[in-house]
């Protein structure tokens, strides 16, 4: 373990030096949007790393990743912020929760009870945790994965995407779990690297006979840079050539790690009423959810917040289309109808 | 109450930054000298700003002002000490009205247009112009690919409100005067006065844009091509040459647009009328194809070529983690004879440099690239650098066609500027600035080193 953390670091150093400091990814950063600040900065908290100091940035980092496509020299952020950062004793226990989507909803449903401030924030932006759905049929051709907050908190999704895949005659079998996309955001690599390995086992990965359809899109984007072969939904519902109607003004969110992945540009691909269709401004924008950053930077993530769904309404759109779950929690914070692709099948 | 506990109650605890984490405003988009400030503030409007900006002068403090930290001249750089003042969060777009426009000088140039009524843009832009806020472009009469025909900053400021040195708010955002009030704190880098609001103009967007994109074997060829279209009576919007060398770096970073692999490339773009560009679209193609130019197809890939225009600078960060850029200019005229000079520095000091830069209005960027580790490697680029910028000088050429003075061209500015000329810009900064507490260190070879450091001596002290 020792090996692979000295090698981290290298790669991190690498990284840090091919940072010019010319500053073009200042207005890609959410952070630095809504403080202006240096230090909330990528910037900034790369200048931290390289200067070694324990700055407020490395926490502050939403880790969207949007930075690196405004990055000119390339330099791979995700690997600094990811070597920067450690989680702390309760941050590890909530990303093992991610892991059990069951024990997710048992924790967030006996938390969503209490008084704190955790408490609040969650009643804040969810409705009621459910139970995520099991299915499983014998030698399973589609491997569905929901991700660990989709099983969670949208439930419906699942139940509409399996009935899907079902009336299309496919055998299918939920994967509920966790990426590891989390871990990474939180800086625990091999914990993530580890959630992944065993929400979906090796045998599934190498079996070149099955399908693996994710619906979240950031974990497919995470999946896919861990090398693995897995179809966003949308792309699965291209391949088969099925088309699903919105019916009233639309507009589509880009999130953040798909965006740099290019995987949500498709999406419109499946809608059968592009007339509907209007563009909000920067629709890669972080939506201010950031993972769980949004449990435990409360003001941070507000402003952010505010600032994305500013352009949401500023669309004139009456639904948004978010395929990716925290996203969508935040962006019910604009009074639009928030809705996965899936909803619509 | 000290001054660190009066600026917390003006603009608020956290937007005092003490201690290490304000080393994060030591630098800017110049990194060969890393500052040290004692203070950073951030005010979050206007009303703060000049708060904080009299306490500290009342004090007899000094200050440096930031935008958004993209000087490529070291402007933002607090060489001894100073305190920071950001004006990044003074970004408000006040007011629309006809073809003008009331921002803070925070704002970040793109957003003007990006705001703006769909028919009108604001046309400066330099490369940086998705963060570049507009304060420090007024402050370095900021150019971009775009003023060969619309002017640099200087053309699209219509007004601004200063802070000065003493503490005195000067409103001239609609001044009426025979002379021009407001002129002089364009370019001055903030040494005379610090940009707290600005009114813009906007042109009305052309009906047609159109590129056209050509390689030549050699630089001197697309040089002689930049003459002839001129001569030939056209003014391109933009008119810019990129050489083998920065190509090579932006096909290894994220800009890359699959660039032809070809000794020069001139990137020109026509706007006007849809007839008129019609027309002058086939008198620059004769121009390019009398200089041994060849038209290329960019096979839908405009948008990527100019972008990779843009990124240009920073892409050099894929070859090298630290480069210096230069910003001499000369005559169009002159421009082959100044490439050929310059190739002929690279090969007899056998050092790597890379050309981007505005051929249009003769505004050359020689890139050189150097090992920030190890420190003879920067002299070394600076003493190339100076070099060629001399060359530039005796070409009839200025130091600084777009980057400022800032900390970085204080010895090659006094090769150009005579001593009574600089005498002269002196005695303005005494007037304004007695006690030389704005932007200190700017412009003007300070009588001594405030520290024994071969860049700064190297920069400042060069014979």
């Amino acid at each position: 373990m020792r090996g692979t953390q000295r090698s981290d670091t290298i790669e991190s150093e690498r990284e840090v030096n091919k940072c010019v400091h010319c500053g073009f990814c200042l207005e890609s950063c959410p952070t630095y949007v809504v403080t202006r600040s240096e230090v909330h900065s990528p910037r900034g908290r790369i200048l931290s790393v390289k200067l070694g100091l324990d700055a407020e940035g490395i926490e502050t980092c939403m880790y969207c990743r949007r930075c690196e496509i405004a990055c000119p020299s390339g330099v791979k952020y995700d690997k600094i912020i990811t070597t920067a950062r450690r989680p702390d004793a309760f941050k590890k226990l909530m990303l093992k929760t991610l892991e059990r989507p069951r024990l997710l909803y048992l924790g967030t449903s006996a938390v969503m009870k209490g008084n704190g401030r955790l408490s609040y924030r969650l009643r804040d932006f969810i409705a009621s945790p459910e139970e995520p759905l099991e299915h499983e049929e014998k030698d399973p051709d589609v491997y569905l994965i929901p991700g660990c907050i989709t099983s969670t908190f949208f439930r419906g999704t699942v139940e509409k995407a399996l009935r899907f895949l079902q009336e299309k005659g496919f055998r299918v079998k939920i994967l509920n779990g966790c990426c590891g996309l989390a871990h990474y955001s939180e800086g625990d690599v091999k914990g993530g690297d580890e959630a992944l390995n065993k929400l979906v086992p090796s045998h599934i990965k190498s079996s070149g006979k099955v399908t693996l359809v994710s619906l979240s899109s950031n974990c497919t984007a995470h999946m896919r840079e861990k090398g693995m072969n897995v179809m966003d939904f949308h792309e699965f519902m291209k391949s088969m050539n099925y088309h699903v109607r919105i019916g009233n003004k639309f507009t589509i969110h880009y999130p953040c790690h798909a965006n740099l992945l290019g995987i949500t540009k498709s999406l419109a691909d499946v809608i059968s009423d592009k007339e509907n269709m209007v563009q909000m401004d920067d629709p890669s924008f972080e939506c201010g959810a950031g993972g769980a950053f949004f449990l435990f930077n409360e003001k941070m993530s507000d402003l952010v917040i505010e600032e994305k769904n500013r352009k949401v309404k500023g669309s004139g759109a009456e639904i948004v289309i978010s395929t990716n779950p925290s996203c969508s929690l935040t962006l019910k914070k604009s009074g639009k109808k928030v809705l996965h692709i899936a909803d619509f099948l | 109450m000290s001054l660190k506990e009066e600026l917390k109650e003006i603009v608020g605890e956290k937007w005092v930054i003490t201690g290490e984490e304000s080393s994060l405003f030591s630098v800017d988009g110049f990194t060969a000298y890393k500052g040290d400030p004692s203070m950073v503030v951030l005010p979050g409007n206007e009303e703060e700003a000049v708060k904080v900006v009299r306490s500290i002068v009342k004090r007899g403090e000094k200050v440096i002002f930031r935008g958004s930290g993209t000087s490529l001249s070291g402007g933002s750089i607090p060489v001894d000490g100073e305190i920071v003042v950001g004006l990044s969060r003074l970004n408000r777009i006040e007011e629309y009205k006809g073809n003008e426009v009331i921002v803070g000088p925070g704002i970040a140039n793109i957003m003007v247009t990006k705001n703006a009524p769909p028919h009108l843009f604001y046309a400066p832009d330099p490369a940086s112009y998705s963060v570049s806020s507009i304060g420090g472009n007024i402050s370095h009469d900021s150019g971009g690919i775009h003023v060969v025909k619309y002017g640099p900053t200087f053309n699209s400021v219509l007004g601004v409100k200063v802070i000065l040195p003493d503490g005195d708010v000067e409103d001239l955002l609609f001044h009426n005067g025979q002379l021009n009030p407001m002129s002089i704190f364009i370019g001055a880098e903030g040494t005379l006065g610090a940009v707290i609001k600005a009114r813009l103009k906007l042109f009305p967007k052309p009906e047609s844009r159109v590129s056209v994109f050509a390689t030549f074997d050699s630089v001197t060829d697309a040089g002689k091509a930049v003459v002839e279209i001129f001569r030939k009576g056209v003014v391109p919007s933009a008119l810019e040459l990129m050489d083998r060398n920065i190509i090579r770096a932006i096909e290894s970073s994220r800009y890359k647009a699959d660039l032809p692999n070809v000794s020069a490339m001139l990137l020109v773009e026509l706007d006007g009328s849809i007839p008129q560009v019609k027309e002058e679209k086939e008198v620059v193609k004769g121009a390019i194809e009398d200089n041994s130019g060849r038209i290329i197809d960019a096979k839908g890939n405009e948008d990527e070529f100019w972008k990779a225009r843009k990124g240009a600078f920073p892409s050099m960060g894929a070859i090298s983690p630290a480069y210096v850029t230069l910003d001499c200019t000369v005559p169009r005229s002159k421009l082959p004879n100044a490439l050929e000079s310059i190739e002929k520095i690279s090969r007899e000091e056998n050092v790597f440099i890379a050309n981007v830069f505005h051929a249009g209005d003769g505004n050359l960027h020689p890139l050189i690239p150097y090992d920030p580790n190890n420190k003879e490697s920067l002299l070394n680029a600076l003493r190339v650098g100076e070099k060629i910028s001399k060359i530039a000088i005796t070409m009839g050429g200025v130091p600084s066609g777009e980057h400022g003075i800032g900390i970085e061209k204080i010895s090659i500015e006094e090769m150009y500027y005579s001593e009574e000329e600089i005498a002269v810009m002196k005695r303005i900064k005494q007037t304004f600035d007695p006690n030389n507490l704005f932007n200190p260190w700017k412009i003007f070879r300070p009588k001594s080193l405030p520290r024994q450091d071969d860049v700064l001596k190297v920069m400042w002290e060069w014979e």
